[in-house]
């Protein structure tokens, strides 16, 4: 049978980029700054919203998305700060664009300064997925080793921040911080590192005064009329 | 692992394109993978002939092009091919690079039979 071929030069995500392009575009619009939050599971991703909340109290208006394969726990912990909706995956190891559209449309239509999304716990797979944010933040958490920038590169490479976590544990564990830091900057020269213990509010200054220069720089770009 | 889902998504978009294309059944898919695309060769090729064998009328083919990772130096413009996941420049040292290949999954080319019309 005579056969034809034809060149396509396509990436398979071509559509799901441009639709987060779009809805990130949205998002600048609306003036809401949007954080995806990304780690191994139990990095801290959670205590470490409780503790932003904590330390903003009513200083902006904050909204949360998060993401588990099940349960509603994590939107639980942070219910008595913000409003919250819990995306439940159903044995997905990412969240998806689609699934943040049905969560926003369930979240109070107001608007808010942050949102933030915590994704499901995964170095991997969450990595390859857009969900129109403005700013990836991956989370390392002193138990996990100062060596994982290095062998995670896709989830590494994607982020612009990278937030240390329990750093109360530091004297127990076998992590140097330097050293995790140079890793990072291995994979990006321009990384933000930044220490916290979520658990006893430190490091939450720097970690929030980041986000809201971050924010800001953001705007004022988007403020600035076109020249002629 | 979301070789799978994205696996069925490039054969919904094979098949599309096959449509748009006049039909016809697709033997081949080409595809090109870069190391940072965020999917594994291997399980793509078997995710991809589950799904044909589970699903699929035609017994397409898949082949898989391994890409490498290409960056380009905002320092001295030049471009160079790195394959340990440093992102540096290998001319200049510099780390101020921004990937141009390599982290991609993208469709090179579908073969379809052609119907032929006999008179
Ligand atoms: N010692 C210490 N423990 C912490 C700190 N931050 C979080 N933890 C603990 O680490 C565990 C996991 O924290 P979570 O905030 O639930 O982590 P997560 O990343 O949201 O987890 P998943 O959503 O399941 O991926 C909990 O037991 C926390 O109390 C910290 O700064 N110091
Ligand atoms: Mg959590
Ligand atoms: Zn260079």
């Amino acid at each position: 049978m005579p056969e034809r071929t034809i060149v396509i030069n396509r990436d398979i995500q071509s559509e799901r980029r441009a639709a987060a392009e779009h809805r990130r575009q949205e998002f600048t619009r609306q003036k809401t700054f949007v954080v995806n939050l990304v780690s191994s599971p139990g990095a801290g991703k959670t205590t470490l919203l409780e503790a932003t909340c904590r330390y903003w109290k009513d200083r902006w208006k904050i909204a949360v998305l998060v993401g588990d394969l099940a349960t509603q726990r994590d939107a639980d912990r942070l219910r008595p700060f913000v409003p919250v909706q819990q995306l439940t995956t159903g044995g997905a190891c990412h969240l998806e664009l689609s699934l943040v559209e049905k969560g926003l449309a369930k979240l109070p239509q107001e608007h808010f300064d942050f949102l933030f999304i915590e994704n499901v716990g995964n170095l991997v797979c969450p990595a390859s997925h857009d969900l129109a944010e403005h700013l990836r933040v991956v989370l390392l958490s002193t138990t996990e080793g100062d060596d994982k920038p290095g062998k995670y590169p896709k989830m590494f490479r994607t982020s612009e921040v990278m937030v240390i976590t329990k750093m109360d544990l530091l004297p127990h564990v076998p992590f140097d911080v330097d050293r995790a830091t140079v890793d990072s900057h291995l994979i990006r020269d321009s990384m933000e590192v930044i220490t916290v213990c979520s658990l006893h509010d430190e490091g939450i200054h720097n970690w929030c005064q980041m986000l809201e220069r971050r924010r800001e720089q953001l705007f004022s770009e988007v403020d600035v009329p076109c020249s002629t | 692992m979301h070789e799978m889902s994205l696996v069925r998504s490039l054969i919904r978009q094979v098949d599309l394109i096959a449509a748009e294309n006049g039909g016809g059944s697709v033997r081949e898919v080409s595809v090109e993978i870069g190391p940072l695309s965020g999917v594994e060769s291997e399980l793509v090729q078997s995710a991809f002939d589950q799904v044909i064998a589970e699903s699929h009328e035609s017994p397409m083919t898949l082949t898989i092009r391994e890409t490498p990772l290409v960056v380009h130096c905002l320092q001295c413009e030049d471009d160079c091919e790195i394959d340990n996941f440093i992102f540096r420049c290998l001319r200049c040292g510099s780390g101020h690079v921004r990937v141009i290949r390599g982290d991609e999954f993208r469709i090179a080319s579908i073969t379809l039979d052609e119907r032929v019309t006999h008179a």
